[in-house]
């Protein structure tokens, strides 16, 4: 009966027994000692010893239950004792004599390049973590040269180090070094899982207890869900962090499931478990990194120095051959260089790519809510959960799934898969063009607009107030975070705030106000129904006018952009305020190649631009001011302080707002274009006028010194300013 | 002077020469070329070729890259650098003066005369 134990030797977690493993330590003491004087003595004994762990795993494969000592002797014998080695003296020392004035060509031959090309760090050959002699080995180009340039751009730039630092991590090693340090692997754990194994996978790799990630990844969902349960059917809308971590959880789920291998064997159970990566473990072996980094980097400095020298002795002796092969070189570099730059406008690629698809499912499960609302059911729905999984989720979870398999170089059927998702991505499109297709059709025709009077009860009054407060009533605001418009969600209603307030100068002397209702349809009939069922109050109390607070959307007739749009007609000489509970100045609205702008239709030329919510205002001939007497249009106003200064202090109503009078339908952008147009003209005139002004100023001032015989002598000195203040 | 010694060193001496043409033919894995020289009837241990090995690599005769494996860690692949088909080149120049000069020498009758230009 013997002891078995698992270590994990190169990288591999083999069963032995205790005695065949006291003979292994020994053979690989004796080897060390052996190997002690050679100048490859590290890479000798790391080579021998990866290659008996191969054979380890061969025997372990060929069905052995664990290393025996039967095995352990054969593999010796097989590799050969200290004691049978040919002992080459003389050939180590010839070859240490040889480095220093070695030539440094050690690209690889450019014929073979037959199996397939693998990135890694260097174990044998490196100054801090290989990466830079590990891309020199891939790249067939000199590991200096590559040194070289991350130094370069380390220094010069400071960026060097973090693609290093991100090439240190991502890279594997080309050997894991020493024998009994356990390198712990992330496998889903098939014998504690709720899901997959997942969490408690992770679990196993960080040594805690499977409920925390558990925890942490539900974490998001039951939030939500006791949200919902808060609300019950009339519940609120769901807060900013809910909505993008759930779908983030989910899918953080999904491709972990996907890039994890599940713990099958004893061995992969024993690897997943590992040993327990503690503070000690961490900080022996950086301490054993770092030990060899001071002893690595002066060699490095010598190799360079020696090189550096050596390169151009060589160019002295023959500039052509060190100017071809420096070329050729340089020629590597090159392509290395734009090797990297296409690699990474690609990943800044991909990354907007994800980006944007996850910012866009955010979106959609935050619409999710208002889905019944908008889609009909039937194919509609069918399509908007298509095109959620297959366009949105699938190529999301597909990309960052490839780049941890090609990070982490997980091998397996990735054919299979990539064909998998590609196929569900094309379902995805399939999906999105017909929900969109679908949906442009629902939207397609706007209704016939026409003016509903809303009967005032008193339009004499000197202030009207518009909002939607009553005035017993106090609105509480719960979350921090909302689709602004949507309120007041329940099963069968929604209410979208899509309410605007125009204010017009009324011709008469007594307050008018005017509702239009818009909405859209597949037909133009249907979007005529759809917006005379639009149930829309506005009821007069005093000098308050009681807006409802939104339209409400049925599920039944769903939302179809159905808006409302109030016109105020205000006399001259009266007051109006418009609450911010009132109105809104952003609609929710689904626009699209449908879209003919017909909320333009509605705007007529003497309309006031430029009102703020919550502020007073007061209707004069030419636009409406505030009590302060401030013009309400911003922009204006700016003017009028030029205008002010212009004139000083005295100003000219006269023709101040002739620019006003746009008569323009053409909307927003146009209006804008046209006022910074006349902005323009408006600034030259006023500095023309100046213009004019100092030389009038000027003619006077020269008239005057005529009589003056001092300054009489130069008429070019009457022009420098000094002699303007003087006067 | 003892048989053994001898028989090792005049191994010895082929060793790399051997080592060398085995790589020469396309790349290979040391265990390969184990494999390769025992088919030939020349055995070593494994232990004597990577100390090998890693001598012709840091006289720059060889180099390697890592290939990945099946199975396990990465495996390192060896090929000749120029300057190690140039020094095989002169080996195997030497080789064949060698062989037929022990040729002429060891043969009871002198059939042909050694080509020296061989």
């Amino acid at each position: 009966m013997k002891q078995v134990i698992n270590i994990n030797f190169h990288g591999r977690v083999v069963p032995i027994e205790v005695s065949a493993f006291d003979i292994l330590k020994e053979y690989t003491a004796s080897l060390n000692r052996f190997f002690a004087s050679e100048d490859g003595k590290e890479e000798i004994i790391n080579d021998i010893e990866s290659r008996i762990g191969e054979l380890f795993q061969e025997r372990l494969k060929s069905g052995a239950t664990c290393i025996t000592d039967e095995d352990v002797n054969a593999i010796i014998r097989s590799m050969g004792r200290p004691e049978d080695f040919d002992t080459v003296e003389s050939s180590a020392t010839e070859s240490a004599g040889t480095q220093q004035q070695a030539e440094t060509d050690t690209s690889a031959e450019p014929g073979i390049t037959v199996k397939a090309r693998r990135l890694y760090r260097d174990e044998n050959d490196k100054v801090f973590g290989g990466v830079c002699s590990g891309l020199a080995n891939y790249f067939g180009i000199d590991k200096v040269v590559v040194r070289i340039i991350f130094i370069i751009l380390a220094v010069s730039f400071g960026f060097g180090l973090i693609p290093y630092l991100i090439l240190w991590i991502a890279v594997p090693s080309s050997a894991t070094k020493e024998i009994g340090a356990v390198r712990k692997k992330l496998y889903r754990d098939s014998d504690d899982k709720i899901v997959a194994g997942v969490c408690s996978g992770i679990g196993n790799y960080f040594g805690i207890n499977a409920w925390i990630p558990r925890v942490l990844f539900l974490l998001p969902f039951l939030s939500f869900a006791t949200r919902w349960g808060n609300w019950g059917a009339n519940y609120d809308f769901f807060d900013f962090v809910q909505v993008s971590f759930s779908p983030g959880a989910l899918m953080a789920y999904i491709i972990l499931w996907l890039v994890i291998p599940e713990a099958l064997t004893t061995t992969e159970k024993l690897e997943m478990k590992g040993e327990k990566v503690d503070m000690n473990s961490i900080k022996n072996s950086v301490m054993e990194e770092l030990k060899g980094v001071q002893h690595r980097a002066e060699k490095f400095g010598k190799e360079a120095g020696a090189i550096a020298t050596e390169k151009t002795q060589a160019m002295g002796a023959d500039i052509g051959r060190v100017a071809k092969r420096g070329g050729r070189s340089l020629g590597d570099v090159i392509a290395f260089l734009v090797k990297v730059f296409v690699y990474f406008i690609l990943g800044c690629l991909v990354f907007a790519f994800v980006v944007a698809l996850f910012s866009l499912g955010v979106v959609a499960i935050g619409l999710f809510p208002v889905k019944d609302f908008l889609l009909k059911d039937g194919w509609q729905n069918i399509f908007a959960w298509g095109t959620l999984i297959f366009f949105i989720a699938v190529p999301i979870i597909g990309i960052i799934t490839w780049l941890i398999r090609k990070l982490a170089r997980i091998r397996s059927n990735s054919k299979l898969m990539g064909f998998t998702f590609s196929g569900l991505w094309i379902i995805g499109w399939v999906c999105f063009t017909f929900l969109l297709a679908s949906v442009t059709r629902d939207f397609k025709s706007g209704n016939n607009l026409y003016e509903e009077e809303i009967v005032l009860s008193n339009p004499a009054v000197d202030y009207l107030e518009l909002t939607s407060v009553r005035p017993n009533q106090t609105v509480y605001r719960s979350n921090w975070f909302r689709l602004e418009p949507f309120e007041n969600l329940d099963e069968d209603t929604a209410i979208v705030r899509n309410v605007r307030v125009q204010i017009i100068q009324s011709k008469t002397d007594s307050f008018r106000v005017v509702m239009h209702r818009m909405a859209r349809g597949n037909t133009r009939r249907y979007a005529d129904t759809l917006a005379s069922l639009i149930q829309f109050n506005a009821v007069q109390q005093d000098s308050l006018l009681l807006l409802d607070r939104g339209i409400p959307i049925t599920r039944k007739d769903k939302f179809r952009n159905q808006r409302v749009i109030i016109t105020v007609f205000v006399p001259v000489g009266k007051r109006v305020k418009v609450d911010r509970s009132a109105a809104n100045w952003h609609n929710v609205q689904f626009d699209g190649p449908w879209d003919d702008d017909r909320d333009w239709e509605v705007e007529t030329k003497d309309i006031q631009h430029g009102w703020d919510f919550g502020v007073e205002y007061i209707m004069k001939k030419d636009g409406l001011y505030t009590i302060g007497g401030q013009p309400a249009n911003q922009w204006e106003k700016e003017q009028k302080i030029i205008d002010d200064w212009d004139n000083s202090g005295t100003p000219d109503d006269t023709d101040r707002y002739r620019y006003d009078n746009r008569g323009d339908n053409r909307g927003a952008t146009d209006s804008v274009l046209m006022k910074q147009q006349l902005e323009k003209q408006r600034v030259k005139d006023s500095l023309r006028k100046e213009k004019e002004e100092a030389e009038a100023q000027l003619n006077r001032l020269e008239a005057r010194t005529d009589r003056s015989p001092i300054l009489q002598t130069s008429s070019i000195m009457s022009y420098s300013p000094m002699l303007m203040i003087y006067p | 002077m003892n048989i053994e010694n001898t028989a090792s060193q005049m191994r010895k001496g082929v060793l790399e020469f051997c080592i060398l043409s085995v790589i020469r033919q396309g790349e290979a894995y040391p265990s390969d070329i184990i494999d390769k020289m025992r088919a030939a009837n020349l055995s070593i241990f494994e232990g004597t070729l990577y100390p090998l090995l890693t001598r012709l690599k840091n006289a720059e005769l060889l180099t390697y890259r890592w290939v990945e494996s099946s199975s396990g860690p990465p495996r390192k692949y060896f090929s000749l650098t120029e300057k190690g088909a140039a020094f095989y080149t002169e080996l195997e120049a030497t080789w064949n003066e060698l062989a037929n000069a022990v040729a002429a020498l060891t043969s009871p009758i002198q059939a042909s005369p050694p080509d020296p230009v061989a």
